[in-house]
Formats: C-alpha cells, sequence, structure tokens
C-alpha cells in the first residue's frame, strides 16, 4: 500500500505540476511548477525500483536546470516581459500566449490524444509481469555504464565539455568583436 | 499496480509538454515544456524496464536523458541570452530570421 | 594559216586594251595614248589582213567555218541545263568584214590625228574610238547572238559618248540622247528575239540556229495577243527590228542624221566601218532565219522605202553632212532591199564599198569642214550655200570626194556600180517573177536616179563655181599633201574603183568580162547564202585547240549555179543586163540633170522649190518624223500615258492603296494596342505579378520562420500518418 501511496502522491504532483506550467500567467511560477512535476517524476522513478535515477533527477533537474532556468528568466529582462510588442509592432503579445496561441494548442492537444489513444488502446491495464526483483540498482547501473554502455558514456562526458564551452563562448558579451572593429 | 498509470502519467505530461511549446510565446517557457517532453519520455523508459524486462536499460537510457536535458538547457539557456542581446526580446517570433 | 587563239582573239583584244590603259593615262600622256590607239588598230589590221588572205588565195569553200567555243558561265544543276558559251565564228564572211572595219578604222585613226589635233578632247576621242572599234570587231568574231548583243550594246554606248562629244555645242546632247534611244527601241526588240530562239532552241548561237532552221524546229507558233505567230517569224521580226534601229531603217532613221553633230570622224566611223554596217551584218547573219519566217517581202519594202525617202530628203539638204547622213541611210536601204530580194552576196558587198567610199566621202567633208573657219564666230563652217570654189584650195581632197562621188552614183568603173547594180538586177528579177517585188524595184531605181543627183549637186555646190562667202574662201588655208589628212582620203579613194571588187565590170558575171578567167570574181565565190543543211553535223573546237585546215578545192567559181534551167538562166542574164544598163542611163541623167542645175543653170532650182513649196517643206522637215514622234507619239501619247499612270500611280495606288493601307493599320493599331492593354499588360504581365504576390503571400505564411508554426505542422503531418495509416506499432 506504500508503494499505492507514494505513487498516487507523486503522480498526482505531476500531472497537476505539468497543468500548472501549461496554464500559469507567469514564468516565475511555470517554473516553479515545473520543479513540483519533476519532483513528481522522481517519486514515481521511486516505485519504479529506479533509486539512482530518483536521486540524480532530484539533483540534476531540481538543483541544476530549475535553477539555471530562473537565472536565465532573471538575465533576460524580467519586468520587461510584458512590453515586448509584437514583430509588427501593431500589438503587445503576452509572452504566455493568449486565446488563439491555446487554442492551437489545444487542437494539437486533441490530436495527439487521438494518436496516443490509438496507440495505447490494447494497453492492458493489470499488471501483467510483475517482477519483484529487489536488486541494488545502483550497483547494476555502475557495471552497465561503464561496461555495456561505455561508449555512450564517454560521448556523453564530451558532450557536456562541449556544452560548457559552447554555452560559455554563446553567451559571451559582445566587447571582444566590437574591439576589434 | 501495472504499466497503465505510469503511461498515462507520461502521456499527460508529454501533452502538456506540446502545448506548452505551442502556445507560449516566450522562448525560456518553451524550454519548459521541452523539460517536460523529456521527462515524460524518461518516465516511459523507466517504466517499461520495470514491466517489460529488467535489465535496466532503460534506466540507463533515463540516465543519459537527465544528461541530454541538462546540456540541452545551459546551452539553450546560453543562446537565449545572447539572442536578447541582440534583440532585446525573447518573443519566439522575433526569431525568424537566420541572419540579423 | 593556223588559226588558234593568238592569232585571232589579238584583233578584239588589242584596241580593247588600248581602251583600257588610255583611259587611265590619257590626261598625262595624250601623244602616247594616241600612238597606242593608232598602233592598237593597226596590228589588228595587219591579223586580219593575214586571215582574209588565208581564207581567200587558199579558196576554202563558201560554207567553211571555224567555230571556237568556250563556256563562259554554267548553270546547270541536275536535268536543267543553263549553260551559256561564247566563242568565236570565222568565215569567210568574218573575214572581209574584219579586213574592212580594221583598214577603215585604222585610216579614220590616222585621219583623226589630223582632225582633232587642237581640240581639248583629244586624247579622249581616241579613248572612245578604240572602244568602238573593238566593240565592233568583238560583234563581228561572235558566235552567237548574246555576245552580238552585248557589242552591239556596247557601241550604242560609244556612239552616244561620241555624238555627245561637243557637248558644251547645242544639240549634241540632245543628239546623243536620240541617238540613244532610237535605237534602244530596236535593241529592246533585238534582245525580245535573242530570249525567243533562247527559249525554243536553248542556244544562241549561229551554228545552232541554222542548224534549227533547217530541223523545222522553229516552226511551233508562239501566241501574241490571240494571233500564232511561227517562232520563226516572230524571232527574225524582232531581230529584223534590231537592224532597223541600228542601221537607220525607215521607221527608226531619225538618229542618224543627227549624228552629225558628233566630230566629224567619228561620223565616219559610225555610217561607214561600225555602226550602221553591224545591222547589215546582224541580217545578213539571220538571213536563213529570216527567209524561214518569210519575212523577206517587208524587209525589201522597208529596204526600198528607205532607199527612195532618205534620197528625197537629201535633194534639200544644205548641211554638207546632211547630205552625206542622209546618203548613207539611202545606201543602208540597199542593203536591206538587196537581203529583201535574196541578193545576199550583193548586199555584203554593197556594205563593203559603201563602208569605203561613205567613209572617204566622211573625212573628205571633215577635211573641207577644217579648211573653212569663220573668223566671226570662231566655228566651222558646214553650210554648202557658203562653200564653192574649194577646187583650187583642197585639190587633193577634192580629188578623193570625186572618186567616192563617183563611186557612190553608180558610174561604171567604180565599185558602187558593181553592188549597187548587182541590188538592183537581182530586184528587178525578183519583180519579174513576183509582182510584190515591183514596188520596191521601182523604188530602188528612183533612189539610183536620185543618188547622183545630190551627190554632184554637193560636189558642185562646194568644189565648183565661184566662192560664195569671199571672206570664207579668203581666209580657208591651201591644202598641202600630209600624211594624216591627204594619204589615208587617197587611199580610201583608190579603193573606190571597181576592179577590186569584181573582175567584170558589172560583177554578175555577163556583158563586158575584162578578165576571162572567172577566178577574179573572188567575192562573189568568197560567201554565199549559208547552206544549213551542212550545219546539222556542227563542228565545234574548244578556243584553245589549234586548227589546221587543208588546202580546199572545192570552190569554183560557177555562175551558172543555183539556176534550173539554161532558159530561166538566160532570162536572169537578160535582165541582169537591161538592169545594168538601165542604172548607167540614170546615173548619167542624174549627174547631167545636176550639171544643168548648178553648173551651166539652165533650170533654176529655186523654180523648183517654189513650184513644189509643199514639198519641199515636206523634205526640209524630213517629211515630219521628228515632229510625228515628238509631238504626236510623246506629246500627245506617250505623256498621256504617261499622265494616265501618275494618275493611277498618285491618284489610285497612293490614295487608295497606300492611303488605304494607312487606315488598316490605324485599326490594326487600334486592335493590336487594345490586345496589348487588356491581354498582354493587364492579364499576362500585370497577372504574373499578381499571381507571383498571390503565392508570394501563401508561402511566406507558411514559410514564416516561426518555430512554432513548423511544429505544429510536424505534428498534425505526424497525426494525420498515424491515423490515417494506422502502422504497425
Amino acid at each position: 500500500m506504500l508503494l499505492t501511496t507514494i505513487f498516487c502522491l507523486s503522480a498526482f504532483l505531476a500531472v497537476a505540476g505539468a497543468l500548472l506550467v501549461t496554464f500559469s500567467k507567469n514564468l516565475i511560477h511555470a517554473c516553479v511548477y515545473l520543479l513540483f512535476c519533476l519532483v513528481g517524476v522522481a517519486g514515481l522513478y521511486l516505485t519504479l525500483n529506479a533509486e539512482f535515477l530518483a536521486a540524480t533527477q532530484l539533483v540534476v533537474y531540481v538543483g541544476g536546470v530549475v535553477v539555471l532556468l530562473l537565472f536565465a528568466m532573471m538575465l533576460t529582462g524580467g519586468s520587461s516581459l510584458n512590453k515586448v510588442m509584437s514583430r509588427f509592432g501593431l500589438e503587445s503579445t503576452p509572452l504566455m500566449g493568449n486565446w488563439r496561441t491555446y487554442l492551437m494548442g489545444g487542437v494539437a492537444a486533441a490530436l495527439l490524444i487521438a494518436v496516443l489513444g490509438n496507440v495505447l488502446r490494447n494497453l492492458s491495464m493489470g499488471s501483467s509481469t510483475v517482477t519483484e526483483k529487489s536488486i541494488s540498482s545502483v550497483e547494476q547501473i555502475g557495471v552497465k555504464l561503464l561496461t555495456d554502455h561505455i561508449l555512450a558514456f564517454e560521448i556523453s562526458s564530451v558532450l557536456l565539455l562541449g556544452a560548457l564551452v559552447g554555452a560559455a563562448i554563446i553567451s559571451r558579451p559582445f566587447r571582444s568583436s566590437e574591439s576589434e572593429n | 499496480m501495472g504499466i497503465a498509470p505510469y503511461i498515462i502519467v507520461s502521456s499527460i505530461l508529454f501533452v502538456c509538454g506540446i502545448v506548452v511549446m505551442i502556445a507560449r510565446k516566450n522562448i525560456i517557457g518553451i524550454l519548459l515544456g521541452i523539460e517536460l517532453i523529456l521527462n515524460a519520455a524518461a518516465l516511459n523508459f523507466v517504466s517499461f524496464t520495470k514491466f517489460s524486462n529488467s535489465n535496466l536499460d532503460g534506466q540507463v537510457f533515463a540516465l543519459f536523458i537527465i544528461l541530454v536535458a541538462a546540456a540541452e538547457a545551459a546551452v539553450g539557456l546560453a543562446i537565449v541570452i545572447r539572442f536578447f542581446q541582440i534583440r532585446e526580446s525573447i518573443h519566439i517570433d522575433s526569431a525568424t530570421q537566420l541572419q540579423s | 594559216m593556223e588559226y588558234s587563239l593568238s592569232t585571232i582573239l589579238p584583233i578584239v583584244l588589242l584596241p580593247f586594251f588600248a581602251f583600257v590603259l588610255n583611259s587611265f593615262i590619257v590626261k598625262k600622256f595624250t601623244k602616247t595614248a594616241v600612238t597606242i590607239s593608232c598602233l592598237a588598230i593597226f596590228v589588228p589590221f595587219i591579223y586580219a589582213l593575214r586571215i582574209f588572205i588565208d581564207f581567200v588565195f587558199n579558196k576554202y569553200s563558201a560554207d567553211y567555218y571555224i567555230h571556237k567555243t568556250f563556256t563562259w558561265f554554267d548553270l546547270s544543276s541536275g536535268s536543267q541545263i543553263f549553260k551559256v558559251q561564247m566563242g568565236i565564228y570565222l568565215d569567210n564572211m568574218s573575214a572581209v568584214m574584219l579586213l574592212m572595219v580594221t583598214g577603215v578604222a585604222f585610216l579614220i585613226h590616222l585621219f583623226s590625228t589630223y582632225y582633232m589635233h587642237d581640240d581639248p578632247r583629244y586624247g579622249r576621242f581616241f579613248v572612245y574610238l578604240s572602244l568602238f572599234t573593238s566593240a565592233m570587231l568583238g560583234l563581228v568574231l561572235s558566235d552567237n547572238l548574246f555576245s552580238v548583243f552585248i557589242f552591239w550594246e556596247l557601241m550604242g554606248f560609244c556612239s552616244y559618248s561620241l555624238i555627245g562629244f561637243y557637248y558644251e555645242k547645242e544639240g549634241a546632247g540632245n543628239a546623243s540622247i536620240k541617238a540613244f534611244m532610237t535605237t534602244r527601241v530596236g535593241d529592246v526588240f533585238f534582245l525580245l528575239g535573242i530570249v525567243a530562239l533562247w527559249t525554243t532552241i536553248g542556244s544562241v548561237t549561229y551554228v545552232d540556229i541554222y542548224k534549227a532552221i533547217a530541223e523545222n524546229s522553229l516552226n511551233s507558233p508562239v501566241f501574241l495577243f490571240g494571233l500564232g505567230i511561227p517562232i520563226a517569224t516572230f524571232a527574225g521580226f524582232c531581230i529584223f527590228m534590231g537592224t532597223i534601229g541600228k542601221s537607220a531603217q525607215f521607221p527608226l532613221q531619225v538618229w542618224l542624221p543627227d549624228a552629225m553633230f558628233g566630230p566629224t570622224p567619228c561620223s565616219a566611223l559610225i555610217h561607214a566601218a561600225t555602226m550602221v554596217a553591224a545591222g547589215v551584218y546582224l541580217s545578213l547573219r539571220m538571213y536563213p532565219l529570216m527567209d524561214a519566217g518569210g519575212l523577206l517581202e517587208a524587209i525589201a519594202y522597208i529596204g526600198g522605202i528607205t532607199a527612195f525617202g532618205a534620197a528625197t530628203i537629201a535633194l534639200v539638204q544644205t548641211d554638207i553632212k546632211a547630205v552625206l547622213a542622209y546618203s548613207t541611210i539611202s545606201q543602208l536601204g540597199y542593203m536591206v532591199l538587196g537581203i529583201g530580194v535574196g541578193a545576199y552576196n550583193a548586199s555584203l558587198m554593197h556594205l563593203i564599198t559603201h563602208a569605203v567610199f561613205k567613209a572617204c566621202l566622211f573625212l573628205s567633208a571633215g577635211s573641207v569642214i577644217h579648211s573653212l573657219h569663220d573668223h566671226h564666230t570662231h566655228t566651222a563652217v558646214q553650210e554648202m550655200p557658203r562653200m564653192g570654189g574649194l577646187r583650187k584650195k583642197l585639190p587633193y581632197t577634192f580629188l578623193a570626194m570625186l572618186f567616192c562621188t563617183l563611186a557612190i552614183s553608180g558610174v561604171p568603173l567604180f565599185s558602187a556600180f558593181v553592188s549597187k547594180d548587182r541590188i538592183l538586177g537581182d530586184a528587178l528579177v525578183m519583180a519579174t517573177r513576183s509582182s510584190v517585188y515591183l514596188i520596191p524595184a521601182i523604188l530602188g531605181l528612183c533612189g539610183a536616179f536620185l543618188t547622183p543627183f545630190y551627190m554632184f549637186r554637193m560636189m558642185f555646190l562646194t568644189f565648183f563655181g565661184e566662192p560664195r562667202d569671199a571672206d570664207l574662201f579668203k581666209h580657208a588655208h591651201h591644202e598641202t599633201l600630209s600624211f594624216n589628212r591627204n594619204i589615208p582620203l587617197l587611199i580610201l579613194a583608190v579603193f573606190t574603183l571597181g576592179f577590186w571588187y569584181s573582175g567584170s565590170l558589172t560583177g554578175q558575171g555577163i556583158g563586158d568580162k575584162v578578165f576571162p578567167d572567172s577566178k577574179y570574181e573572188w567575192f562573189q565565190v568568197l560567201v554565199e547564202k549559208p547552206v544549213l543543211s551542212k550545219f546539222t553535223s556542227r563542228t565545234t573546237t574548244p578556243l584553245d585547240v589549234p586548227e589546221r585546215k587543208e588546202f580546199i578545192e572545192s570552190s569554183h567559181y560557177d555562175p551558172e549555179r543555183g539556176f534550173a534551167s539554161e532558159e530561166e538562166e538566160h532570162e536572169v542574164h537578160h535582165i541582169h543586163q537591161m538592169g545594168a544598163i538601165a542604172s548607167i542611163i540614170i546615173a548619167l541623167s542624174g549627174i547631167f540633170l545636176a550639171y544643168c542645175m548648178y553648173i551651166s543653170k539652165k533650170f533654176s532650182p529655186a523654180w523648183w522649190t517654189t513650184t513644189f513649196s509643199r514639198w519641199t517643206a515636206a523634205l526640209r522637215n524630213r517629211y515630219y518624223f521628228d515632229h510625228f514622234y515628238v509631238d504626236v507619239l510623246i506629246q500627245k501619247g506617250l505623256l498621256q500615258l504617261n499622265n494616265f499612270l501618275a494618275w493611277i500611280d498618285m491618284g489610285l495606288y497612293d490614295r487608295y492603296a497606300v492611303d488605304g493601307w494607312s487606315k488598316v493599320l490605324t485599326l490594326f493599331y487600334s486592335m493590336s494596342r487594345w490586345f496589348d492593354n487588356i491581354v498582354v499588360d493587364s492579364i499576362l504581365v500585370d497577372g504574373t505579378g499578381i499571381s507571383v504576390r498571390f503565392f508570394n503571400i501563401v508561402l511566406r505564411t507558411i514559410q514564416n520562420g516561426k518555430i512554432q508554426f513548423y511544429f505544429l505542422v510536424l505534428l498534425l503531418v505526424l497525426a494525420g500518418y498515424v491515423l490515417g495509416f494506422k502502422p504497425v506499432i
């Protein structure tokens, strides 16, 4: 029952967070709701016997990505968000979307729901083969990462390095090129 | 307790991510939607590796997804900041040209 | 003698090269140019003499000929043959003509060095003379009508230039234009005849024409205005029209008297050796064609009318050159009459003898004119009423002119007696056979009476009696013997004697034969009517292959040849004898009449002119031919026609066709403007722009650079794919 309770709680947390992210009018708020959502997903990972993954989710996402997003929001203007004019300068569009964009989003959602429903129609609601093997997943993941997926692991480390350097170069200010001129 | 609830949750997350990506006009808001979609995918991997086979490959994939998401967030936000420096805007529709 | 390129062609080419060369150097080196011209006619004279001696003394048969051809241009393609051949046709007649032309032309050149010496355009005259002579020689040597026509026109141009030589003199320009335009009438017909023969036979060489006549292939009719005329008649008529124009026969004789506006030596050249002889020569060459076409009666009539009419006009002329001009027309009439009555040989003979004595007469007249210089008007005097008594001042000229006058009058022992009386005798023979020839024969005899009269009138008025213009006479220079003034005259005068042409007095092989051996009748042996049947197998050699002919002993003089029976022969001889006696009487009576009128003054010419004043006026006005041509034909006819054509041109064509066309064009213009504005501009041009703009809007909407839009489309496509095709998952 504990598992069910944790699942219910964390599923509620994830779904509610996602919906609030969707319909929130404030970006900061949306970011915080995303935080809830990610925590909910981490809880779902726990119920799936993926404790390491849940921990990583919390550390990386909640501790890294969301903070990064918040920093980015603050760096890109904050209060001036609502003043941005449209490209043609005719009306100021709230950056969080208006009814028209949400209509389009709704259409897309309806389509996706139809597609997903079409795909998942025969999904068995009951648990078919539940193999409760409470093994230490962390150790096994570590072994797998450094044996089967060693190439992907190394490549991902290069990717991270590239992302680090790239981000630093891209967000670098104009000064160097201007000084050259 | 089967796989279905997990799939449903991940579907909801996915649809929400799509809606955010379409409905928002803010680049950072769109990045939020992308995070949602990535999480939905990762959740799928983990739940299928629990209920279909238990060799933990799905969890490894989920790890890589988190990793890629972090890298994407870093580079994407760097681009957003750079874009804002040039255009004084983070409106998605002001980014319609490849060359300023 | 060997006949090749180098022995025949220089005859034509030397004068021509002299013309080309002199036309460049004549301004600077006048004396050199004159020398070149004279040499360039003397050397061909030597060549012609060689050929003539060869033909006469080697006694080639009368129908022997040398025919050398070369292809001028060849436009044949496939089965269509269009090939123009030029060539040289040399037979006895050509040889005689060559000798006559070169000899007379050389003497005229020589005389011109005296006559034209003080002229400012001394050298230019010789340039023209060279071209003129060259053209005539080329015409004589031509083997086809086409090259004859070319040289014919070349001579027309030269006569135009020479008649208008003193272009500053009033009337000279008009006279040259008149000569050119009048002969042009004949030339057009001539060209038409050439074309008719060309289209029928496919060739215009003499040999081919003779061959076609022999094969009777010229009898197919051509249709003119609905009348079917045999092609031989049509072509013969057209070619004879060329003769009429060039030899100044009856309807077109008006140009020749005006030709005396040119320098006197050129008159001699035109009237004697070249221009007018060319027409008769052509008719002689085409005699078989005219015979086949049945035109001989008409030719005889035209010859008779010309001979008599021109002689009557000559009676009243006062200009010494005009008298000679009309006598030329009259004598040409005799030649044409000879052609008409079938006196082929006699006609050619008269052509030769006439060329000699008429050249001499004109040169003598030139000598007379040159010696008389009016010091008041600074012009040479040509009017006979102002002359008289010049015998003492110009003895050599008088001698030469007397010989020629006796010759033209038909006095026995002189050349024209031989030739003219043969023509008249043949005319009388024809008149006894057919009454159609009666009128030409009578006209010829009347002309024979008038000829000595007007010629001796000229002689008496010029050389005898008292000087009528004492001042002029006093200033006339006394003549001294000089090589270029008197020698040519005397040489020509020597050749007016009859024995050069015939051993007998009459040249008819009857009566008083000076030489019983008939071989001295060389002229009759030399030329005879072309025997057509011999041309059916033609012999043609290329131009550059020398030809050597062996001695031919096939030609003997046979006076009985050509007569059917002894009785007929006797009759013909009888008529010829009668004609000869009659013409002696006529000539002497004409001379006597002139003597009575102008020396002994038994009859006064004034009585005649007052009694027959209307006739005299008609004669003075040359039978009103000029009046008729200018006032009636040109003023009434041609000008009306011109006005009518101008009205058609301006009133109809310009007004309706041209201006009406502008209306049509305006309509078309407005239509096409509408089309341009509506269809092209509005629909096509603007429509293109509009459609581009439309698709621009559509495509710009799609390709808007908005990521979200792309994403949405992507989703829609994906969803549509999944929902529509239900892929296996």
